[in-house]
């Protein structure tokens, strides 16, 4: 009995002792969060800043943050995906706003429903609205392309216009006044590249419609605010108002080189209005143009994108309370990304803060930040639907014939028919 | 007369080549010229000589871990290359040498997969070595390309330059089939596989779509995902992207100089 007792004790003691530094690792082992997006000076920085701050307080988690260029996210993520094997898949992944609904119907059941968890109240309307599939929330909504009209006030006065001049425009007075700028300084009104697209989504979603309606099906022929968005485009060209711009590059080289008067696009730009230091105090913001249709407004959005957090991932709970944590509710996040990074995100309540009341010398000390975050939550909701990058090639091909004077009742017929071309 | 029609003659000529040469130099003469400017002026077109170059490298080497990824990607590269060297020569040598009445069909229908995209193949193969618990391994990105019908193709053709005679006055002597490949076949085409290694180290170097499917982390990533990664950015850095390239760019340049006279040689057929 003694000597039975003596050689089984130290192994059920060594069992025990076994059992307990299992248990004990276990309850130690640090989780990691592996998230795939795509440049590394801002959504890849941004996020190496929402994992630290998440790290400081939950000391069990660390993060590995992958870039990839954007192309190269989404062929990983399709290939991932179609091949069902969840083991190659990150935990987070970025996807781009307008390709959102691709994934989402694409892949049911990949991405984890954020409905139950996340307070989506807060954020910008169109930003849920943009990843809502069948009543329930994806993603959680990162960094907006709520746009702006970007304008010199220093040529604008040389034309006899003042900063109220320039609130609330339709863009017939938008071209009118442009003419006028001409006129008096031999300046442009603004960059137009023939080859993209970005004007037309622009005032299109002003007005609160896309390329497809609601359910998804095509709306171009007798799309009112396409067709307007055409129109404009049109007089723009006629009026001759405009410095052709070949390309990205060259169309940024238009403001940056002082040739234009103003810029339409995108919030993500002020960074780069704000690389020439010279133009400081030179320019100024207001609200987009808008058309003199039914449900036209001064909001409008190009680009952004949103964190989605994949349904098979291991670390499933802990990446959307990492999610919901920083994105949803840290208000001092969203000021250290808009300073460090030009990041406006879309959770509305990140107006309050310091960095977006501050007002800004080199727009003349107007709080532009805090103008962003009004026309933000403005912005018209509208369905991208699947098919986005379809329809801007099939507009991107039409826009010569808008501008050889072709009628817009027969662009947008051709438009129709190549869209639907594609997407059967 | 027949002088100034000589002379038309070679001046049209050098006036071609001079075209040609210039089209195939001038991206690298911009390429270098972009890494000494800065982005802005890049954007502008400038064409001259800038200051940025110190800047550009350094940036390059603070967002990059410069001797991993270049570690990473020459791993890649050599493994592949000799591994495919030793498979697909014993292929083409097996095809030439050995008759047999389906050698032909086989050696067709694996001709025939030339044919087929890589894109198609993709799915399937990342399932494969999904199973096989592959994936973001450097072995992944290395084994499908070790079979490759091309250099097996390759090989065949100039094994038929192989005296045969080498052959059997071998096997008088008594050597084995593996002593004769070991020992006569490769010595004698040295240069067919100096020409092989140079195509096949230049493809696993730049090689980009499939490293990129099936390496997940920044840990495993080759120098190409890095720089196509730093050019995609919303405003990309582009004296820094010339860097990169730059630095991509000097092994293959490397390898096709110290090996240009064998390569010649092995493009124009091997065997003396």
């Amino acid at each position: 009995m003694d000597i039975q007792a003596r050689a089984y004790l130290p192994r059920i003691a060594g069992l025990a002792l076994a059992g307990a530094s299992f248990l004990g690792v276990t309850a130690a082992q640090a989780k990691e969060i592996t998230i795939w997006c795509w440049d590394p000076n801002f959504n890849v920085a941004i996020m190496k800043e929402a994992g630290a701050r998440y790290t400081k307080t939950h000391p069990d988690v660390t993060f590995n943050i992958v870039d990839f260029a954007k192309l190269d996210v989404e062929q990983k993520l399709q290939t991932g995906l179609s091949s069902g094997t969840a083991d190659a898949l990150p935990d987070i992944v970025l996807i781009e706003d307008y390709g959102a609904q691709k994934y989402l119907q694409s892949f049911p059941g990949a991405f984890a429903p954020l409905s139950g968890t996340v307070d989506y109240s807060g954020f910008a309307p169109y930003k849920v609205e943009l990843m809502t599939l069948d009543g329930q929330v994806y993603g959680m909504p990162f960094d907006s392309g709520v746009t702006g009209l970007y304008y010199r006030k220093d040529y604008l006065e040389a034309a006899g216009f003042k900063p109220e001049d320039m609130q609330d425009l339709t863009w017939d007075r938008f071209i009118e006044i442009g003419k006028q700028v001409e006129e008096k300084t031999g300046k442009k009104m603004m960059g137009l590249d023939p080859n993209d697209a970005g004007l037309v989504r622009i005032i299109m979603q002003s007005a609160g419609q896309w390329y497809f309606d609601k359910e998804g099906k095509p709306n171009i022929a007798n799309n009112a605010a396409l067709k307007a968005a055409l129109e404009t485009i049109g007089k723009i060209m006629q009026a001759n108002i405009y410095k052709p711009a070949n390309g990205w590059s060259d169309w940024v080289g238009t403001f940056t080189s002082g040739d234009v008067a103003t810029v339409v696009t995108g919030v993500w730009i002020t960074g780069t209005v704000k690389a020439q230091p010279d133009q400081s105090g030179n320019w100024g913001v207001a609200p987009i143009p808008a058309l003199s249709i039914d449900g036209a407004t001064h909001a409008s959005n190009l680009g952004g994108s949103s964190w989605y957090v994949l349904e098979s991932s291991e670390e499933k709970a802990e990446a959307i309370d990492f999610l919901n944590e920083i994105y949803a509710k840290d208000i001092d996040f969203y000021q250290k990304i808009l300073q460090d990074r030009g990041a406006v995100g879309s959770l509305l309540a990140a107006r309050g803060g310091a960095a977006y009341e501050a007002a800004d010398p080199f727009f003349g000390g107007e709080k532009v930040w805090q103008n962003f975050s009004d026309w933000l939550a403005k912005v018209p909701s509208v369905n991208y639907g699947i098919f986005t990058n379809e329809a801007d090639l099939a507009v991107t091909a039409q826009l010569p014939a808008v501008t050889q004077g072709t009628p817009v009742d027969e662009v947008l017929q051709a438009i129709e028919a190549e869209v639907s071309a594609q997407i059967q | 007369m027949n002088g100034f029609r000589r002379f038309a003659a070679m001046a049209a000529t050098y006036g071609f080549l001079g075209l040609m040469a210039f089209l195939s130099v001038f991206p690298f003469i911009w390429m270098v010229l972009g890494a000494t400017n800065s982005s802005i002026d890049i954007i502008k077109g400038k064409l001259l000589p800038g200051a940025a170059f110190a800047t550009n490298v350094g940036n390059f080497f603070t967002l990059v871990n410069v001797p991993l990824v270049f570690w990473n990607s020459a791993k890649i590269a050599i493994l592949a290359t000799v591994l495919t060297l030793a498979v697909s020569s014993l292929a083409g040598y097996g095809f030439e040498m050995f008759r047999s009445r389906r050698r032909e069909r086989v050696y067709r229908a694996m001709l025939l997969t030339l044919m087929i995209p890589f894109a198609a193949l993709m799915i399937p193969l990342f399932i494969m070595m999904g199973k096989a618990g592959l994936i973001n391994t450097h072995l992944a990105v290395v084994l499908p390309s070790i079979g490759s019908a091309f250099v097996i193709f390759y090989f065949r053709q100039s094994t038929k330059a192989f005296p045969s005679e080498l052959r059997d006055a071998a096997k008088v002597d008594g050597l084995k089939e593996w002593q004769i490949f070991l020992f006569i076949y490769v010595p004698v085409m040295r240069s067919t596989y100096a020409a092989a290694f140079v195509i096949v180290f230049m493809t696993a170097w730049n090689n980009y779509l499939w490293p990129l499917i099936v390496l997940q982390t920044n840990e495993t990533k080759t120098i190409t995902l890095v720089v196509s990664s730093l050019a995609s950015a919303y405003y990309p850095d582009y004296g820094v992207v010339m860097v990169g390239t730059i630095l991509a760019t000097l092994p293959t340049l490397a390898v096709f100089f110290f090996m240009q006279r064998q390569f010649v040689q092995g493009m124009l057929g091997s065997v003396k």
